[in-house]
């Protein structure tokens, strides 16, 4: 029951994780950070096999950092979805695949033009405005299907989320813990304050 | 006593220069000339064609001028053969990247992943470096146009306008002189047709002798580049009149 | 025969109790109208699962259609009732116009998820179980009592393979505007808004979050409809058109059934939601 979410707006892109790290009854961790930082202005969470996400991700990682060094010059968030997508098809076509569930999301270095990136374990990409991946897909996506607009603010866009989460809270059997918040600009990453107190009535 | 320093490439003669690559270099001052010219909106690059047979095929055998990838060309000096291999080398390594990244290769990394190979047979492999320099044009979304020039020992540099080959030190000053900043690519044609006319053995130029190509930007701001055919280089010479009398020509 | 002279040889209190025995009865095995023929296998709900079971098993021999979005929620004006027409079995659609509200009687409503034919049949058999009430208590069945012999008597078939997912809507002079929510599971609930199906996640993002007590009838109105249109975009299994229900006082009233097509596309070029459904996306 782990939540990813991602939201573009005019300039910008919020990427969303749980917080709790679940193993299986339990709770282990309650502030665990399922996002790692590519580049200046990209960032990915992860979801999926425990060990495999960790891995995985900061695999990519470091060789977004390793093309930084050897070029003086960050990938794209484009070019960057479309490697991680290169590296799950040839992981899911070896002996161990990696079973890891992506969104990437990150303003373009150049253009400023925000993007965010949905990727699953079977290396399917696919740009898209908002997304979700897990359980969340099934409650956020009608909510962001009537809500987003694709020149919304970086505000409406903590308001968006701010649904989402609620809707979350109410319906998701099991309690994740709240949500870390990251967004991306032209600026690069900071953590959005996400109040998590916050107590959501059910019908 | 230099015999026994410049049989191999990999080896550093006493006083610290690596002959056989020097060679190399000393071949391609013997090559076509080729120039390069970076202007505000585009780039040049015209070649001297060494072999003019009338028997010739005309538009087959580009032999100065490829294209590397959608957004970058380029001009050789040196040894065709060699530079076939490099060039397939470069093309390979620009689908690579596309492949990879779904984008297109900057084009400083794609002119270094060819110097790395070059650079390569300076310190061991092979019983000789390629006897190839480049001139690369391109364009990228981070830098704008570019121009490079690589040479055998796998050095490589940007520049505003910059030659290869025979007499390119004349060729070099004669840019040097005419060269503005924020010419237009127009411009920088007829600036290369001048330099080729003065740098080349004879004064009229023909089609068959050079080969021309551009990279520029259409109105809607998309990337092209450009292989000149015969009759738009014959225009661009007419309008700079250095076009050969055609009547001379058939006598 | 003996039976039968049993039964009508009890004493008159016996039948007079406010859920007669005669209804428990029913549902008991002893009445020839109720006793279902089983497959002549040992364990005939787990023969029953081996052979419908389409999740776990594509290429089962029989298909049960199922696969729906529906939903109903309370509101100051009285209950919404909206579900879409589509009817699917394994991957097929059967069918993109089917009735999933079934109109009990006059006040009546309930809704049909789960496999067709067993919400058609036991809502039917609901529907007649309700008029007896009527014609022997001379009242009204309160939503409370409906419901609760739809529960009763799924739950006297647990474990053999029913597939039912309702909702029971009705307003009555005793209990105002009450709504339930019975599973074949057994479970039944009274609740101020459901959502049923397998699109009932889509139905709950957009009813949770413009849903209030105060919503007036349009409002109300609207928002079911939305909340199916979400459901009938995002899960395979939910299609059609828009079935719209409001029930109140003085009965429930039909708002429609309307083809999701012209409406998505009404909502999205009007509001601009939907950005998803776009051609800028393309690499």
């Amino acid at each position: 029951m782990e939540v990813l979410l991602g939201i573009t707006g005019k300039d910008f892109t919020l990427i969303a994780a749980s917080k709790a790290a679940m193993r299986g009854a339990t709770i282990l961790k309650v502030s665990d950070d399922k996002t790692r930082q590519l580049n200046k202005h990209t960032l990915m969470a992860f979801s999926g096999e425990a060990g495999d996400t960790v891995q995985f991700a900061e695999y990519i990682q470091a060789n977004a950092q390793l093309y930084s060094m050897r070029n003086e010059t960050d990938l794209s968030p484009s070019a960057l979805a479309n490697f991680v997508r290169g590296e799950l098809a040839s992981s899911l076509r070896s002996r161990k695949p990696y079973n890891v569930n992506l969104l990437l999301g990150g303003v373009d270095p150049i253009t400023h033009k925000p993007s965010l990136y949905w990727l699953d374990y079977l290396a399917s990409l696919a740009p898209v405005p908002y997304a979700a991946h897990g359980y969340a897909q099934y409650y956020c996506l009608s909510l962001l299907d009537k809500h987003h607009q694709p020149d919304i603010s970086l505000e409406r866009g903590m308001e968006l989320l701010r649904l989402c989460a609620d809707e979350l809270k109410r319906r998701l059997p099991i309690d994740f813990k709240g949500l870390i918040v990251k967004v991306v600009t032209k600026d690069g990453i900071e953590v959005k304050p996400f109040d998590e107190d916050a107590v959501v009535r059910g019908t | 006593m230099s015999r026994r320093y410049d049989s191999r490439t990999t080896i550093f003669s006493p006083d610290g220069r690596l002959y056989q690559v020097e060679y190399a270099l000393e071949a391609i001052s013997h090559a076509g000339t080729a120039i390069g010219i970076l202007a505000k909106d585009g780039i040049v690059l015209a070649a001297e064609r060494k072999v003019t047979s009338k028997l010739l095929e005309q538009d087959t055998s580009a032999e100065k001028l490829y294209i590397l990838n959608d957004n970058m060309i380029c001009a050789v000096a040196g040894m065709t053969a060699d530079a076939n291999i490099l060039i397939n080398y470069a093309r390979q390594a620009a689908q690579r990247y596309l492949l990879t990244y779904n984008e297109d290769i900057p084009c400083e990394q794609l002119v270094r992943r060819l110097c790395d190979l070059k650079q390569g047979y300076t310190q061991h492999g092979g019983l000789r470096p390629f006897g190839v320099s480049f001139i690369y044009a391109g364009w990228d979304p981070q830098r704008q146009f570019q121009l490079y020039l690589s040479n055998p020992s796998g050095n490589y540099g940007g520049w505003k306008a910059t030659s290869s080959g025979a007499n390119h030190a004349s060729a070099q000053s004669l840019l040097k002189q005419d060269y503005k900043e924020d010419c237009t690519l127009k411009e920088a044609c007829g600036m290369a047709v001048k330099v080729l006319s003065k740098t080349m053995d004879s004064t009229k130029l023909s089609s068959e002798k050079i080969e021309f190509a551009t990279v520029g930007q259409t109105k809607d701001g998309k990337i092209y580049h450009k292989l000149w055919s015969a009759e738009e280089i014959t225009a661009l010479l007419k309008e700079h009149d250095l076009a050969k009398d055609e009547t001379t020509e058939e006598k | 025969m003996d039976t039968l002279v049993a039964r009508y040889s009890r004493p008159a209190y016996h039948q007079n109790e406010v859920f007669s025995e005669q209804e428990q009865q029913d549902l008991n095995d002893t009445v020839p109208s109720l006793k279902f023929a089983m497959p002549p296998v040992a364990h005939p709900s787990a023969w029953l699962r081996a052979a419908t079971d389409d999740r776990s098993n594509p290429s089962c021999p029989i298909k049960i259609a199922h696969g729906t979005t529906t939903l109903a929620f309370r509101f100051q004006g009285g209950i919404i009732v909206a579900t879409d027409s589509r009817a699917t079995a394994g991957n097929w659609i059967a069918s993109q116009t089917v009735k999933k509200v079934i109109e009990i009687n006059s006040d009546l409503l309930g809704t049909m998820a789960g496999g067709a034919a067993d919400c058609q049949y036991w809502l039917a058999w609901l529907g007649m179980q309700c008029r007896l009430h009527e014609l022997r208590h001379k009242r009204r069945i309160s939503v409370a009592a409906a419901s609760k012999i739809l529960a009763n008597l799924v739950y006297q078939y647990k474990g053999m393979g029913l597939s039912m997912g309702t909702m029971c809507a009705g307003v009555t002079k005793e209990e105002g505007a009450a709504l339930y929510y019975i599973d074949s599971d057994g479970t039944r609930l009274a609740g101020d808004l459901f959502c049923v199906g397998s699109g009932q996640t889509f139905a709950y993002g957009v009813l949770d979050s413009e849903y209030r007590w105060d919503l007036t009838t349009e409002e109300a109105l609207e928002l079911g409809s939305r909340s199916i249109l979400a459901a009938t975009h995002r899960d395979a299994y939910s299609g059609g058109f828009i079935n719209l229900y409001h029930v109140k006082e003085s009965g429930w009233e039909k708002h429609g059934f309307t083809d999701t097509n012209p409406v998505f596309w009404k909502t999205k070029l009007d509001k601009g939601e939907f950005s998803n459904v776009t051609s800028n996306f393309t690499e």
